[in-house]
């Protein structure tokens, strides 16, 4: 089986190659800054006003951060550049997030409750019989979910900001205030906006996979997959199929990474693919993706074309001083399912919490301390979850035969259980120990016979 | 003879196989058009049990493909043009056969039924012949990763590769890898013994109780297994760079501070 993900050096900020990164535990003199590590609770009191915080984007991320910042007794400015901005997005959210967010169930247009997995050879196998009946995957618009978001956090207290951020200025000192520099939009089309400044004590940034804040800071950057996505407009009876149905689809032909999808939006479908390695290629494998759904696509017209990055790790650096970044702009998207808006709203919100806490409610000045406590939390939750992720892309998504044991493997019912629990709950369960051996066996058994398979299929062609 | 057969199809696809192998170049605008020729050319190719392939070419495919194409797409750019060019390259090759009607190849098998191999058309001597099952889905597979198709819900594909019994497999593809290994690893420690022996005088017997020859042992049965091909030490030096790769992105936010907080390793 040669490795056919190509190993890119990780030159990340520090430029150290990946045999001299030391494990933090280890004393080491590779500090580039003095390290100043206070809590905040030493911090010097925030006199005649609350802390400030700017929130620089208003996605999933931004939206959950201003409102807990908000709540949490915090000045709380959001900056989000355009209002109604349709993102280009799968908009799959888990079901726990509608519990955790409280979110109403009329933002969500569809409920999955089924999966079809289907594999370059074209077998196809139908997951979701596990699920309760109260489970399912939403699938939301995100001008509607993010739109929802940021009036609860305006109505929570936070002042939302029509503007672009451009660039800060760094404090000068402990104390000194971060300036914000940002073109500030009134809402009139087609103006050009006027330039502002904002002295906050904190930032944010949750402005996405191209941020600015994660520049400004020096964050460092991340490999980045393109998804390209066509919204198609299909047939009503073809739609009926996909009523609470989404496919997945594998294979070198649909992408060398990644795979292809068709979800259901709130009227059409949306049939994509995306890929790190092979961007260039990306408007192939669309066709071939659409090639596999042609017969449940045909009549379809295209209403919509886009594409987005999606990151495939965390950057270098996620935090400085008083600045953090949460969302795509951390690179908190998993691999394997590309998944990142619960991620975003989450870290966004264990953020400010970090946060409120650290300044007691916005009495005290923060510091970086309080900020490295969400970083702990954060990974301390969810590393699990993005390293079984990782090693499933990994050993899954490698080749064309490893994709067709993970088709039959999800033909599993003890597989599809545990997927759909990890998914739904964001929490990477036990299971039972037996079935997790026999599980173990039978992934073995299927990579290993299609690797067989594949052997002889080359010794054919030649 | 059947190999005969076999190689025949290979040479009507010559430009196929060649085109195939732009997928993976950087090539966007050249590497749509390749596409197109794959539906034009993958009409009715049926293929019988016995390895012959038949191809019947319909030069009216030209303008009936493009149609159905643009009843998905309607904004796509025609590159009809190209086609005709990419089409006279080809019909050549084929066997030029009677009109078809408008169908996009789909592969057909008489003994593929229903989404599976018909284990009953496998029979031979009262058993079924699991290795013509084993062939028979390797050139199905080979054939849908050169021609993909699009998936179908009135003909679901439901094959799985368990239903071929786990001694098949070992008998097949597992017996003469190992025959080949032990042979190596006989080879091995037959000379390393002799050699050992001459130098130090110690025979068979006490070199195995020798904790020195015991690990000599160990790293010759695992070279053995672990290295068959000289691209495999490459192989594993990357894969165990590639175990710890992830694991280094989200440590690398932790590097810039000391030793003060700890359990950062997951």
């Amino acid at each position: 089986m040669a490795t056919s993900i190509a190993l890119k050096t990780f030159t990340g900020l520090r430029q150290s190659s990946p045999e001299t990164t030391v494990i933090s535990h280890r004393p080491t003199t590779l500090t580039y800054r003095p390290l100043r590590i206070s809590a905040g609770k030493f911090s010097p009191k925030v006199t005649g006003r609350n802390l400030r915080v700017a929130v620089i984007g208003g996605g999933p991320a931004g939206g959950a951060a201003a409102e807990t910042l908000a709540k949490g007794g915090i000045e709380t400015f959001l900056i989000e550049r355009k209002m109604d901005n349709c993102k280009p997005c799968g908009g799959a959210i888990p079901l726990c997030m509608v519990g955790e967010f409280d979110l109403p169930l009329d933002i969500i247009d569809r409920r999955v409750t089924k999966m079809k997995m289907i594999s370059p050879s074209n077998v196809a196998v139908d997951i979701g019989q596990t699920l309760k009946p109260h489970e399912y995957i939403g699938m939301v618009r995100r001008e509607v979910l993010d739109d929802y978001l940021r009036t609860r956090a305006s109505d929570s207290g936070a002042s939302v900001i029509n503007g672009l951020f451009l660039k800060m200025d760094k404090p000068v000192d402990k104390t000194a205030p971060y300036v914000l520099h940002y073109t500030k939009y009134d809402g009139k089309t087609g103006a050009s906006g006027k330039r502002e400044t904002l002295e906050v004590d904190a930032v944010i940034g949750a402005d996405g996979a191209n941020s600015r804040v994660a520049k400004s800071i020096g964050a460092g950057d991340y490999e980045y997959a393109i998804a390209f996505q066509e919204r198609i407009k299909i047939p009503d009876e073809k739609m009926r199929y996909y009523e609470d149905l989404a496919e997945m689809y594998v294979g070198d032909d649909v992408s060398p990474d990644f795979y292809g999808w068709v979800f259901p939006k709130c009227d059409h479908v949306a049939v994509g693919t995306g890929t790190v390695t092979h961007k260039g290629d990306i408007k192939k494998f669309q066709l071939a993706t659409r090639l596999r759904a042609k017969d449940k696509i045909l009549g379809g017209k295209i209403i919509r074309v886009e594409a987005h990055p999606i990151p495939e790790h965390p950057r270098p650096k996620r935090l400085a001083d008083r600045v953090a970044l949460v969302g795509d702009a951390a690179g908190y998207v998993t691999k394997c399912s590309g998944e990142g808006i619960y991620f975003a709203a989450k870290s966004g919100r264990m953020c400010a919490e970090a946060i409120v806490e650290g300044s007691e409610k916005g009495k005290r000045m923060i510091d970086e301390g309080d900020l490295r406590k969400y970083l702990e939390k954060w990974d301390k939750a969810y590393w699990p979850t993005y390293k079984v992720l990782d090693v499933l892309q990994k050993v899954f998504y490698r080749s064309n035969p490893a994709r067709e044991a993970f088709v039959e493997m999800c033909a599993d019912e003890y597989v599809q259980k545990m997927t759909f629990d990890s998914y739904l709950y964001k929490k990477v369960a036990p299971g039972n120990p037996l079935e997790d051996i026999k599980l173990a066996v039978n992934t073995i058994g299927s990579l290993v016979r299609a690797n067989a398979l594949r052997r002889e299929m080359d010794k054919i062609s030649v | 003879m059947s190999m005969a057969l076999l190689s025949s199809p290979q040479s009507h696809f010559p430009t196929v196989n060649s085109l195939s192998k732009t997928h993976l170049t950087p090539k966007p605008t050249l590497s749509l058009r390749p596409k197109r020729h794959f539906l034009l050319l993958s009409t009715r190719v049926s293929d019988n049990g016995s390895g012959v392939v038949v191809v019947e070419d319909d030069n009216k495919e030209v303008v009936e493909e493009p149609a159905a194409i643009a009843a998905v797409v309607e904004s796509e750019e025609k590159v009809e043009s190209s086609d005709d060019s990419l089409e006279t390259n080809g019909s050549p090759a084929m066997a030029a056969g009677a009109p078809v009607e408008v169908l996009v190849g789909k592969y057909e098998n008489p003994k593929w039924v229903g989404g599976t191999w018909d284990l009953k058309q496998f029979q031979k001597d009262g058993t079924t012949d699991w290795d013509a099952v084993i062939d028979a889905e390797v050139k199905r597979r080979k054939w849908l990763e050169d021609n993909p198709e699009s998936s179908n819900n009135d003909f679901p594909v439901v094959f799985d590769t368990s239903i071929v019994p786990w001694w098949a497999w070992v008998k097949r593809f597992h017996l003469p890898e190992a025959e080949l290994l032990n042979g190596r690893a006989a080879m091995v420690g037959f000379f390393m013994a002799y050699f050992v022996d001459s130098l130090t005088g110690v025979g068979l017997v006490d070199q195995m109780g020798n904790f020195f020859c015991k690990t000599l042992l160990f790293v010759a049965v695992a070279g053995v297994l672990l290295i068959r091909k000289n691209e495999d030490i490459d192989n594993l030096k990357k894969l165990i760079d590639e175990t710890t790769f992830y694991d280094k992105q989200w440590q690398a936010t932790w590097q810039d501070e000391n030793s003060s907080s700890s359990k950062k390793d997951f």
